[in-house]
């Protein structure tokens, strides 16, 4: 087993024979302070903790000779602890040192740069340098998977994969956001963004995501799959590879993201195309954070579109999802940023569940009351106060929107003012939440009648009539939304009502008729056929072992082993 | 409620080029805004929206500012307005920003839209058609052919789905026509009309009818034991 093999002392040598020649390669170049060029290079290298070095030896080796399982364990696990132990306040080492180690491997350096940056990321607070620098890494990095004759020899794990694609789509929103506060920028800070508009440049992040999903021919390769076509075949040189298959398909989900943080949701649901949701197989579903990101984008895309009933049902099969693996990624490193996503989904459902009353999962059910119940009984009451309290969840929830520009430079004050994406985004999705909150607010009255009169019922609810009969038809005409019933595209659907409360108008009468859940027949049926299914086929195994085993000599020990595999089985 | 599909109107070229992407360069901003004129010319309301051809447009605009063209936007707001799917105008404006909503005819639209959301049809009228000056009022939905036969087909629809009988003076605002021309369009769709109500047809959606939902059980739950049978 692995059990921090990292701490081998053998492999220790090896770093300190490779420090030195580094050094030598530099008194090599003959610059004036020879001297203290080697004592810096030797300094840096020797300020690494052996462990560290002993670790980013291994990472180096497994990644030479592809071995993909202990990279995953290298990068989930050790790469995590030692950022715990060595690194929690400040940056891992300087990659220039880490040069020295691995006998200057380009390929190396490149990866460990992106570790290094996307640390810093997380932990520090990138300065402009560390940004721009970081940029040109990821530039290198897709430079050198996308240009190379052939594809490239090299295997990542598909959660690391998935980190690289997602951790460059997150520098860039965070790029773009720091860009447009203007106010918040030193002048030095604006020259330097002025004179490097191509840097962070929305098109060039779409380019390498559309360049991976191109070269990979994931999008043939998922059609094949679905229309039972030859995968391989559609795959091409570069498509059948791990690696070009796997960023292909993260860039999938990564453009999905991208169409979202620029308010393009149709877009984003068309991205998804052939990309099979429910599917339990689907390779979304390999790396945990990619299965929530998926969904809760898709999720969020449908709430703007002001499908109510989509949005519900990809929330709920997410969360009810997160919550009963969750004792299973405990320890991953990743939890943490899945249970965030995880609570700003429930914000968002709480949201949509409110608008749109539907029964959701039990489970779901009584954890939105627990935690949003009192939200959800005033946003369900309506007025103001519903609205204010849709804004809190949103803007704790909605994913960070970005300017695909820069900002005017020439005319900072203007720029500095300019409403933020976010806020324009709440803006409009409230122009439609406040004429959805019509549907629980009417609701909660015509389920209490099955005939009623206009005038009474305009009286109940302190209006005029004629404004209450507007009122009914918003209410009818939001009731009736479009609804993704299976198939490639998550654009398309039938319209459908969603609501369970009906009603009519015979001129100022309304007539008012509810839909009732019938009982669960079938379901009952099925699951308790199979219990008995399960249990004859175990009995019809036992006795085949005990037939195949009579006249053999028999020991206590196989009958118990045959017994236990029967059970098993 | 086709807004998301490809209408049979689009030509072979915009397909290729909103399917591709080749919908980001701006150079070919020219040929959706020439399609968008087509669009605004045909008056049959089931084949005269392009919502995805449009929205493509609106990208264009968002990446390069220097392109925006507020008439053109304006057009696509109004083509928006009136089509049989309630997300396309907020889909569109999800892609602009604060400062295109503050330019004058765009926030008129944006007016006329809560009203025409909001059913209140009779205010929708008066603000399109019912201001002094006419000639900058009519402006915002200039240029577009069949607007008000579009706006009255989405209405009669709404109309249609939540009455049962409705009496002919009310229709009568809200579609902004004349007795006369009401009773004509009552003939046209042979809707009985008696002592001035109009019934209308039972479409399903003005039924309310009482009902309990029945588990559908699908193919995939009754693999298992569809298996174990083939087995004896």
């Amino acid at each position: 087993m692995y059990q921090d093999n990292y701490e081998d002392l053998e492999f220790g040598g090896d770093v300190e024979l490779v420090a030195n020649s580094y050094a030598n390669a530099n008194i090599a170049d003959g610059e004036l302070d020879e001297e203290e060029l080697i004592m810096q290079a030797q300094a840096g290298v020797q300020s690494i903790p052996e462990q560290v070095r002993n670790f980013l030896g291994h990472l180096h080796r497994n990644l030479v000779n592809c071995n993909v399982n202990d990279l995953a364990y290298n990068y989930e696990n050790q790469f995590v602890r030692l950022t715990e132990k060595f690194y929690a306040k400040g940056p891992w080492p300087e990659p220039q040192y880490v040069a020295a180690l691995v006998g200057d491997d380009g390929l190396f350096l490149t990866l460990y740069r992106e570790l290094y940056y996307r640390h810093i990321y997380s932990r520090l607070h990138p300065s402009m340098e560390t940004r721009f620098r970081s940029f040109e890494n990821y530039c290198d990095l897709f430079n050198y998977i996308l240009n190379s004759d052939g594809p490239i020899e090299l295997e990542l794990p598909n959660q690391w994969l998935w980190d690289i694609v997602d951790e460059f789509i997150y520098q860039f929103q965070s790029f773009c956001t720091h860009r447009s506060r203007v106010g918040k920028r030193t002048p030095e800070d604006i020259e330097l963004l002025k004179d490097n508009s191509q840097v962070w440049n929305t098109y060039s992040v779409l380019n390498v995501l559309y360049s991976l999903i191109q070269k990979s021919n994931i999008s043939k390769q998922l059609e094949a799959g679905q229309q039972g076509g030859d995968v391989i075949e559609a795959a091409g040189e570069f498509g059948v590879r791990p690696l070009y298959k796997m960023l292909g398909y993260f860039s999938i989900v990564g453009l999905v993201r991208v169409h979202c943080m620029l308010g393009d949701y149709t877009l984003a649901l068309q991205t998804m195309e052939n990309i099979e949701l429910g599917n339990s197989r689907a390779l979304f579903t390999r790396v945990t954070a990619c299965h929530v990101t998926v969904y809760y984008y898709v999720g969020f895309s449908y709430l703007m579109m002001g499908r109510y009933a989509d949005a519900i049902q990809s929330f709920a099969h997410i969360l009810t999802f997160v919550s009963r693996t969750k004792q299973y990624h405990q320890r991953s490193y990743q939890f943490d940023a899945v249970n965030k996503k995880a609570e700003q989904m429930y914000a968002l459902l709480a949201i949509a569940v409110s608008l749109s009353p539907v029964r959701v999962d039990e489970n779901i059910h009584s954890y939105l009351r627990e935690k949003y119940g009192d939200q959800q009984h005033k946003m369900q009451r309506g007025g103001d106060e519903a609205v204010d309290i849709i804004s809190e969840l949103y803007l704790f929830a909605c994913p960070k929107f970005i300017m695909p520009n820069p900002p005017n430079y020439a005319d900072l004050e203007a720029a500095s003012k300019a409403v933020e994406p976010q806020s324009f985004q709440l803006k409009i999705f409230l122009r439609e939440a406040r004429l959805q909150l019509v549907v629980p607010t009417l609701r909660s009255f015509l389920r209490l009648y099955t005939t009623m009169d206009l005038d009474r019922l305009s009286s109940f609810l302190d209006m005029k009539p004629a404004e209450l009969r507007n009122q009914l038809m918003v209410y009818k005409q939001r009731c009736r939304q479009l609804k993704w019933i299976g198939g490639p595209s998550l654009l398309s659907g039938e319209v459908t009502s969603t609501t369970d409360l009906d009603f009519a108008l015979q001129e100022d009468m309304i007539f008012i008729a509810e839909s009732r859940v019938g009982r669960r027949y079938a379901d009952w049926f099925i699951r308790n056929t199979n219990k008995v299914q399960d249990l004859i086929n175990n009995q019809e195994n036992r006795q085949k072992i005990t037939i195949a085993n009579a006249g053999k000599p028999k020991s206590e020990e196989t009958i118990a082993a045959a017994a236990a595999a029967a059970v098993e089985a | 409620m086709a807004s998301f599909t490809r209408p049979s109107t689009r030509p072979d070229d915009i397909h290729t080029l909103l399917t591709g992407v080749e919908r980001y360069n701006p150079q070919k901003a020219s040929v959706l805004e020439d399609y968008l004129a087509r669009q605004c010319a045909n008056p049959d309301p089931s084949t005269n929206h392009d919502l995805m051809a449009n929205l493509a447009l609106l990208k264009m605009y968002q990446f390069n500012p220097d392109l925006v063209d507020l008439d053109v936007i304006r057009r696509i707001l109004a083509k928006a307005l009136i089509s049989q799917s309630q997300s396309d105008f907020n889909l569109c404006l999800y892609l602009l920003s604060d400062e295109i909503c503050s330019d004058a005819s765009i926030s008129k639209l944006l007016i006329l839209r809560d009203y025409l959301e909001g059913a209140q049809f009779g205010k929708f009228w008066s603000e399109m058609y019912g201001g002094d000056d006419d000639d900058e009022d009519m402006s915002v939905v200039d240029g577009i052919a069949g607007f008000d036969n579009g706006l009255r087909k989405l209405i009669i629809g709404e109309i249609t789905s939540t009455y049962q009988t409705v009496p002919a003076k009310a229709v009568e605002t809200m579609v902004n026509l004349d007795e006369e021309a009401v009773l004509r369009l009552c003939k046209e769709q042979e809707w009985p009309v008696d002592n001035g109500i109009i019934s209308l047809p039972l479409k399903g959606e003005n039924e309310a009818r009482a009902t309990v939902i029945k588990e559908s059980v699908k193919f995939e739950q009754l693999t298992k034991i569809l298996s174990a049978a083939n087995d004896i």
